[in-house]
């Protein structure tokens, strides 16, 4: 009996210890990090969309989403030093062109700065050609295989458009949610004098040398005119400070694309009364790029722009700006700039009196903020009100007239309050204690007001934005493709657009809007949305499940 | 030092003791914001990143590329000659960190009073109902009152009130300091001192009306923090009457024929206040830090909201400027607390 019970008891060991020994099947889940900023850079729906997104990956259940999260300083410090394997980022044009949508994702160096590491020269050198060119054939060409390229490759996935929305009192007109700048100059209440907003951004400075954030950009817009100046609906660029926008037909671009000529309008004068001319014009630009001030768009014009030799800070080379007469600027590019003219319409460029100070940032306060635009900054209190008075002599009234806008500014004042929350926002128009709310009430209010809107008095009124969300890939740490395309696959914008945004969202194929020259959709017609089995699939063929395991658990383990 | 009892020389040591506790507070935030993680310079433009040069300037223009022994010392340096440098986060990127600071003190100042008032005009009297009823129904309800308003998070408390006097009622302004384009004082000339405080800078201009639009904003975040701080000042001053009602100098009082409503108004509740002002001077410092959910769900721009979005954007000068800032308030109120508590029971300073 003593015997049997051995044997058995030896057996049962020998059991165990082959069953330990049999090598495991691959784990049937996938795990990788999703990393998303939780100091609401994005807004207040940022940990919404990465739990929906989350939601939609784990949902093929070949993916074992762990989600991550830091505040913003920290975040962006993650992303450069290569710690987040995916991870949610957003994009607001600089100029309106679709090269800002390319060359800061898919070429090499802007890759890098972004944080996907992606390195394709062949790629990199066809967004050279499409910054370089306007001929739109050559653009067309290169734009249609590098968003190929993204869509291979999956250095990125485009997610939504962000919404634009805004929601005024009954009866206030011309409320147009302009893809660039919202035109306050533009609205009107009738039978007012006053129009009083309210809106939950903030301005951090309004010197253009500096300001490189939507509100202060946006106060300045009204306060500032450019050489060029946007359509009051669209994107088509008009003349501004300047007479006409130059183009190779009326000789205002070089054949080479290296010459850019500006003349300016006769008699247009700051709002101090100091006269605007092209010394002033070289001397705004100048001061820009000589003070290249923290945080400052100043890149755009000694980098991006070409307007350096050596890509670096400090005044232009003499002959690099050039002033033949008091009123023609002429602009000669190191290199060719297809979208120059649009780097000319952004505040960076616009120009300020003679007196602004040249050692440092301007002082944001009434009195020292002083432009050629429609209004004139009267009040300012930091981070609670400004107040935009007419500028009476402001030297283009009639420049939306042909789109039946007539002489602007339309309004004698508008005062904009700042306000820290959304709900703060939402309180302020629900009350009618302003007539417009612009930027930003959460979808939950707004859906609320949309419903109400009726018995409100109000209109909730909804537009496309130029803001861009996606999702990055770090390439270096996430290297098999494989992984990044079945993930394109699951990813469910249909279910982030409901869950987050109630509808309000636009679904987005590509990192090129749809709303702008050359974009095409192809994540759409490649991927879908939901497509869990060919994502599965896909896996499955290649039996990446058990290899990408192995090199995630190797990163971890090298952190 | 003090032991001769002397008032100046009490003062004088609570001077010096003030100083090596600034001293560490500074070196404190100094080392904790460099330890941790989160580059604040990269964070500077936002979604965007400049080309290297332009992230290389601003780190030599910000002094981060120095050794941290010499950013120390530079610190130290300028902290002590009033130069709280310029901001370096996101949120308010090259402006002064004391205008910052300065420019939403007063809006801070202006809840916090509010809140004492509040605070004072229910807590205390519900207090000393209750210590002279113990046992009571009265004292049974100030009990609960106090437990529960204690416990309601602030910013439900402010949302209700919003919600009912702010949306539904429309009888109060539902958030901001102020209603229209005319600030007080911010006009040219209109006014010769500027508190920044709109009550007091409505007074100084003599506007009636302005005064109205101040006090209606204030009213409601000064009953969220109030009604809040109420709970606890009325059990604080319900413990303290309870111990002086019970202690000889008022039985001694009861046994001269003193009526007892004297005893209770008289000696109880004058003598319980000593330590209650402790207490509530305390706490009022501590709300000139700021009230930052009470600022937050009123939308109201001071010190709390400052410290906070200079936290989530590591805006190492702002922190740095509100915490001295702040220390320096509640060091120079503590040695005020003191200095009374000094002078009305030499016991202290001995």
């Amino acid at each position: 009996m003593l015997i049997v019970l051995v044997v058995i008891l030896v057996i049962a060991l020998i059991a165990v210890s082959a069953y330990a020994l049999i090598p495991k099947p691959a784990a049937s889940k996938i795990p990788i990090q999703l990393w998303y900023n939780n100091s609401n850079h994005y807004g207040s729906t940022e940990v919404a969309v990465a739990l929906a997104l989350q939601n939609s990956l784990s949902t093929c259940g070949r993916f074992q989403i762990t989600l991550k999260s830091d505040i913003w300083t920290v975040y962006k410090e993650n992303w450069v030093n290569q710690r987040m394997p995916m991870f949610l980022l957003g994009w607001y044009p600089d100029y309106f062109d679709t090269d800002d949508y390319i060359s800061p994702f898919m070429g090499i160096a802007g890759a890098k700065s972004e944080g996907s590491f992606y390195n394709n020269s062949q790629v990199d050198q066809w967004v050279r050609d499409e910054a370089s060119t306007s001929d739109p054939n050559v653009r067309a060409d290169r734009f249609t295989k590098i968003q190929a390229a993204l869509a291979e490759d999956v250095p990125y996935v485009p997610l939504f458009s962000a919404p634009a929305q805004a929601v005024y009192v009954n009866g206030v007109q011309n409320v147009e949610l302009h893809p660039v700048s919202f035109k306050w100059f533009i609205i009107n209440k009738p039978g007012a004098t006053q129009l009083n907003a309210s809106t939950s951004d903030h301005i951090i400075n309004l010197d253009p040398a500096s300001a490189y954030d939507f509100m202060s950009i946006e106060v300045i817009n009204q306060v500032f005119d450019t050489l060029l100046v946007y359509d009051a609906k669209n994107t088509t660029l008009l003349p501004g400070l300047a007479m006409e926008v130059p183009s190779r037909a009326n000789g205002g671009i070089s054949a080479d694309g290296l010459t850019y000529t500006f003349h300016l309008r006769s008699g247009v004068t700051f709002s101090d009364g100091t006269a605007l001319n092209s010394s002033v014009v070289k001397r705004s630009i100048d001061r820009v790029m000589r003070l290249n001030l923290d945080g400052s768009a100043a890149f755009l014009l000694y980098d991006v722009g070409a307007l350096r030799a050596d890509h670096l800070p400090g005044d232009s080379a003499p002959g690099v700006i050039d002033t033949p007469d008091a009123t023609t600027v002429v602009f000669h590019l190191f290199s060719p700039v297809s979208f120059f003219n649009q780097l000319m319409a952004f505040s960076v460029s616009a120009p300020v009196p003679w007196t602004y100070n040249q050692n440092g940032l301007q002082p944001s306060t009434a009195g020292s903020v002083i432009g050629t635009g429609p209004y004139v900054l009267t009040t300012h209190v930091p981070d609670q009100l400004v107040v935009l008075d007419k500028n009476l002599a402001y030297y283009n009234p009639n420049l939306y007239q042909s789109e039946g806008i007539g002489p602007i500014p339309k309004m004698d004042r508008v005062v904009i309050n700042i306000k820290s929350t959304d709900a703060a926002l939402k309180q302020d128009i629900e009350t009618k204690a302003v007539d417009v709310a612009f930027r930003t009430i959460s979808p939950v209010d707004l859906a609320d007001l949309e419903d109400r809107q009726a018995s409100l008095g109000l209109t909730v009124k909804h537009g496309s934005s130029p803001q861009i969300r996606f999702l990055v890939f770090n390439v270096n740490l996430v290297p098999n493709k494989a992984v990044r395309q079945a993930i394109a696959y699951a990813v469910d914008r249909g279910a982030i657009n409901s869950l987050v945004f109630l509808g309000q969202a636009t679904p987005l194929y590509s990192m090129i809007p749809p709303d702008l020259p050359y974009a095409s959709p192809v994540f759409q017609s490649k991927y879908g949305d939901a497509q869990c089995a060919a994502s599965n699939a896909l896996l499955l063929s290649l039996g990446v499940a058990f290899e990408l395991q192995a090199e995630i658990v190797a990163v971890a383990r090298d952190r | 030092m003090a032991r001769d009892g002397s008032l100046f020389a009490y003062i004088l040591t609570r001077m010096f003791l003030a100083i090596p506790m600034l001293l560490i507070l500074l070196t404190a935030v100094f080392v904790i914001l460099r330890v941790l993680p989160g580059d604040p310079v990269l964070a500077l433009w936002g979604g965007r990143s400049p080309p290297p040069s332009a992230i290389e300037a601003a780190r030599h223009e910000l002094g981060l590329d120095q050794p941290i022994a010499v950013q120390y010392l530079t610190y130290l340096r300028k902290i002590f000659t009033g130069d709280f440098g310029v901001s370096i986060g996101g949120t308010y990127t090259g402006q002064s960190v004391w205008s910052l600071i300065s420019g939403r003190f007063p809006a801070t100042v202006e809840i916090a009073i509010g809140g004492m008032l509040v605070a004072s005009l229910v807590g205390i009297p519900l207090g000393v109902l209750a210590g002279a009823h113990r046992d009571k129904p009265v004292d049974l309800a100030v009990r609960i009152f106090g437990t529960i308003i204690w416990v309601i998070p602030i910013f439900w408390l402010g949302l209700v009130l919003q919600l009912i006097f702010g949306v539904w009622l429309r009888w109060l302004p539902a958030n901001g300091r102020w209603s229209g384009a005319d600030v007080p004082c911010t006009a040219p000339s209109s006014c010769q001192v500027r508190t920044g405080m709109y009550t007091v800078d409505s007074l100084i201009e003599r506007n009636p009306a302005h005064f109205v639009n101040a006090v209606a904003h204030l009213l409601l975040p000064s009953l969220t923090l109030g009604l809040v701080l109420s709970g606890f000042f009325a059990k604080t001053v319900r413990a303290n009457m309870l111990r002086t009602i019970s202690a000889d100098f008022t039985e001694a009082a009861r046994a001269r024929g003193v009526p007892g409503r004297a005893v209770v108004y008289k000696h109880a509740f004058k003598n319980a206040l000593v330590p209650v002002v402790t207490v509530l001077g305390l706490q009022f410092a501590i709300l000139f830090a700021g009230a930052v959910l009470t600022e937050k769900t009123f939308s109201i721009e001071g010190i709390g909201i400052l410290l906070l979005n200079a936290v989530t954007s590591k805006d190492m000068s702002v922190i740095q400027g509100v915490v001295v800032f702040y220390a320096t308030i509640i060091v120079v109120i503590s040695l005020v607390i003191d200095v009374i508590g000094a002078m009305i029971d030499p016991r202290i300073r001995l």
